[in-house]
């Protein structure tokens, strides 16, 4: 009697991959699948341990499937080790592998490693953005992620819950964990009257208000006429802000309302631009009076909507199909862009914003090796190669003049690039547009590293922009706070990687933004002054420092709620107040807020530094202070309290409190009381009170600082 | 271009040896209304086609699925 069917199949594969392999036949990979296939079938797992290793080693390329069948019979063999040591090394063979990293998150979920599971969602949505709804149904079963929260609100006319699982990507991607809440259907104008609603329930720090122009202006399927068309528009722009008007009045929420978009063609067809009723233009004049009655309000923004279907390409990002049968208004693709175009709002809102770009040259700035082709050998000029640096140069530049400062980490030789920077008839970046700069052969995370403290700035403020993918991975692995950008091989894609960044967005401009990059030019020049001056003393009474406190206003609002939000280091409570928190203690008579502004030889600092400060009975407690990086170390921080002291003491107040809430940044905060006289009174959850008594203890300023008060 | 098992997989990171010709939304997690929508234009995008809103409806288990995109021309 012969051996079972099974067996003699086992046994002519066998003999057919020894003599393919003895032939070095193309059927080689095939055969050693099939007999890898069996074995995981038969529930030999060792034996296909065996071969899937064996085939690695002499270099064979097994099918991804075959690696996951094999994972997965270890899975439910209960060998969770083995199964995810299979998955990890098919994925550090096909990095690209979708369903063997969904199957590596299913074992992280499995065996309760949550954090290493978010991850594994993270990089399956990174490598199939159609596996964004998987994947926040999945996370709603792993419990919670640590991060800072984000709580986000959606209205709409149409079905926008489709939105939730991207955006849910791309807060998470941010290091924030989001909670979601969709209003009902069609109900934005009840969700917003109604003071009882969800909505407010929910208490979001954003809303976004997603209105389709058929819904609110139902004539837009026809052929309206001029009347119908002016009516439409001044009744749109009426509603929407009386609607945005009464949100701001009851939530502190930033408001992003959604342009108004054409899902067709003109009825008028060429002729459109010709008419008085051109549909066309009438749809930009109304996006446009939108935009000026949001502007018109605090906290509130038009979101382009029509430049994001743009670029998915609007015949793919809106579909008619997905309405008729669902009420929706947006494809897929269309929602991922839109996900990513709502974190340019929710990123400034939550202090992600980053403040510095530090670029290599070689390849970067411009094309080829200075220290190998010369300044006039490298490639950039009005011409291609070389046109596409240029214009990236552009981008960087119009960085700056929103604040972002820029700065140069290159392993080369000063003497090869100095000439480039600062004599090459094309370069757009000069030296002066450098806040800091590293040419030597350091490696380049010790110097981001040094950039940072240069600058005074956290490493998760640092965007690394690279062409060379070594530099980019040990930066990846030594810092990973640093966003270290995928710079692409072709250079004339950087201008659009860079643009398509969402990192720099700020929901107002300041006069101190717009300066920023000088004030730092001033900082070398007064650090290269602190090294030729003898004593601290001297040094500091030589920068002749001026500075000026007095109550805020409201001109001021936009600047203070960026440093609320944006300082770390010299931040004793951290609270992140909104405009309408400042503006709520501006009105208050009980509240008192303090603005401080710092000048010196060097320049003209602006607003640096603030105070809130509460009356209560028999104290008054500071609620609030903070100092930007670029004034510590002059001691104008206590100009700042001695205010605070001289008006407590001129109203009879015996005490001033204050608090200190450490974390992880602002250790320069925590000896601001001790400092100045005050005495712990004591600690709760870490939170440190302190107190001074005003009747015994005094504040003086410092001998160095000229001391402006401002009235009030 | 794959099975319709394996797209109805992908969709709803299922085990493909999990689905066999009965699979519906009473079988399939994550497979409810909205679900749908997704699968069928994983579909129309894995096949190449652009699918009636009757075929739409009637289109809930891998078996319907495979027979209503014969008369599409796609035989998977």
């Amino acid at each position: 009697m012969d051996a079972s069917p099974g067996v003699s199949v086992e046994r002519g594969l066998r003999e057919l991959i020894a003599a393919a392999e003895l032939a070095k036949a193309p059927e080689l990979e095939a055969l050693t699948a099939m007999l890898g296939q069996r074995l995981v079938g038969g529930q030999r797992l060792a034996e296909a341990v065996e071969l899937v290793r064996s085939a690695a080693e002499r270099g064979l390329r097994l099918p991804g499937a075959l690696h996951r069948q094999l994972a997965q019979a270890q899975l439910r063999a209960g060998d969770t080790t083995a199964a995810e040591k299979t998955i990890r090394e098919l994925l550090k063979r096909d990095a690209h592998d979708v369903e063997g990293q969904r199957l590596l998150y299913r074992l992280l979920a499995a065996c309760g490693q949550t954090a290493a599971a978010h991850t594994a969602l993270d990089r399956l949505v990174e490598l199939d953005p159609t596996t964004a709804p998987f994947a926040h149904r999945e996370r709603a079963k792993l419990g919670p992620m640590a991060g800072r929260a984000v709580r986000i609100a959606l209205l709409s006319s149409y079905v926008l819950d489709p939105l939730v699982p991207f955006l849910d990507v791309e807060c998470r991607r941010s290091g924030l964990v989001p909670e979601f809440y969709v209003g009902p259907y069609n109900q934005y104008t009840q969700e917003i009257l109604s003071p009882a609603s969800g909505l407010y329930a929910f208490e979001p720090d954003v809303v976004f208000i997603g209105l389709d122009l058929e819904d609110l202006f139902p004539a837009a399927r026809g052929v309206p006429s001029a009347q119908e068309l002016a009516a439409g528009k001044d009744e749109i722009r009426g509603s929407v802000s009386a609607l945005v008007r009464e949100l701001r009045g009851r939530s502190s929420a930033l408001v992003v309302v959604h342009e108004l978009a054409i899902t067709g063609r003109s009825p008028h067809g060429i002729l459109d631009s010709r008419r008085p009723d051109s549909l066309t233009r009438w749809i930009e004049d109304v996006n446009r009076e939108l935009g000026q009655e949001l502007a018109a309000q605090t906290h509130a923004f038009l979101l382009p909507l029509r430049e994001v279907l743009g670029r998915v390409g609007s015949e793919h990002g809106q579909s008619r199909k997905l309405h008729y049968m669902a009420r929706m208004r947006h494809t897929d693709p269309a929602l991922r862009e839109l996900a990513r175009a709502s974190m340019r709002y929710v990123k400034p809102l939550k202090g992600l914003t980053r403040k510095c770009v530090v670029v290599d040259l070689d390849g970067t700035l411009w094309g080829g090796v200075v220290g190998e082709l010369g300044p006039e050998g490298i490639h950039l000029g009005p011409a291609a190669p070389g046109v596409e640096f240029v214009d990236f140069q552009e981008a960087l530049l119009n960085l700056t003049r929103r604040g972002i400062l820029l700065a140069v980490c290159s392993k080369n030789n000063p003497d090869d690039v100095m000439p480039v920077l600062r004599d090459h008839k094309h370069m757009v970046l000069r030296e002066e547009h450098f806040s800091a700069l590293r040419i030597n052969w350091t490696n380049k995370a010790e110097n981001l590293a040094s950039i940072a403290e240069e600058l005074n700035i956290g490493l998760d403020s640092l965007v690394f922009l690279d062409d060379n993918p070594v530099e980019r991975e040990l930066v990846r692995q030594m810092l990973p706070e640093v966003l270290t950008v995928e710079l692409p091989r072709d250079a004339s894609q950087y201008r659009t990687t860079l643009e398509s960044l969402t990192d720099f967005e700020l929901l107002a401009v300041t006069k101190e933004d717009e300066q920023r990059a000088g004030q730092y030019q001033a900082n070398r020049r007064r650090q290269a002054l602190e090294r030729t001056a003898g004593s601290l003393d001297e040094y500091l009474r030589s920068l002749e420092i001026h500075a000026r406190v007095a109550p805020a206003a409201a001109p001021q609002v936009a600047r203070l709620v960026q440093m609320f939000n944006k300082t770390n280091q010299f931040n004793a409570t951290t609270r992140r107040y909104q405009t309408p928190d400042l503006e709520r203690f501006l009105a208050s008579p009980a509240h008192h807020v303090y603005t401080l502004d710092v000048a010196d030889r060097f320049g003209d600092h602006g607003l640096v530094g603030a105070a809130i400060v509460v009356e209560e009975p028999g104290a008054w407690r500071i609620d609030s202070v903070l100092l930007s990086c670029r004034a510590m170390g002059l001691s104008v921080e206590t100009v700042l309290l001695k205010r605070i002291y001289d008006a407590a003491r001129a109203r009879n107040v015996p005490r001033l409190v204050g608090e200190f809430i450490p974390t992880r940044k602002n250790g320069p905060t925590a000896d601001f009381y001790s400092r100045h006289g005050f005495r712990q009174d004591g600690e709760i959850d870490g939170s440190q009170t302190w107190s001074l008594d005003l009747r015994t203890e005094r504040i003086d300023d410092p001998a160095w600082i000229a001391v402006q008060v401002g009235g009030a | 271009m794959g099975t319709v098992e394996e797209v109805v997989s992908r969709v709803f990171g299922v085990d493909p040896g999990g689905l066999d010709d009965g699979s519906s939304p009473e079988t399939v997690e994550g497979w409810d209304s909205m679900g749908h929508l997704n699968l069928m234009a994983a579909l129309e995008h894995e096949f190449g086609v652009s699918i009636d809103i009757d075929d739409v409806m009637e289109m809930v288990t891998v078996k319907k699925i495979r027979e209503i995109l014969l008369q599409y021309g796609v035989e998977r």
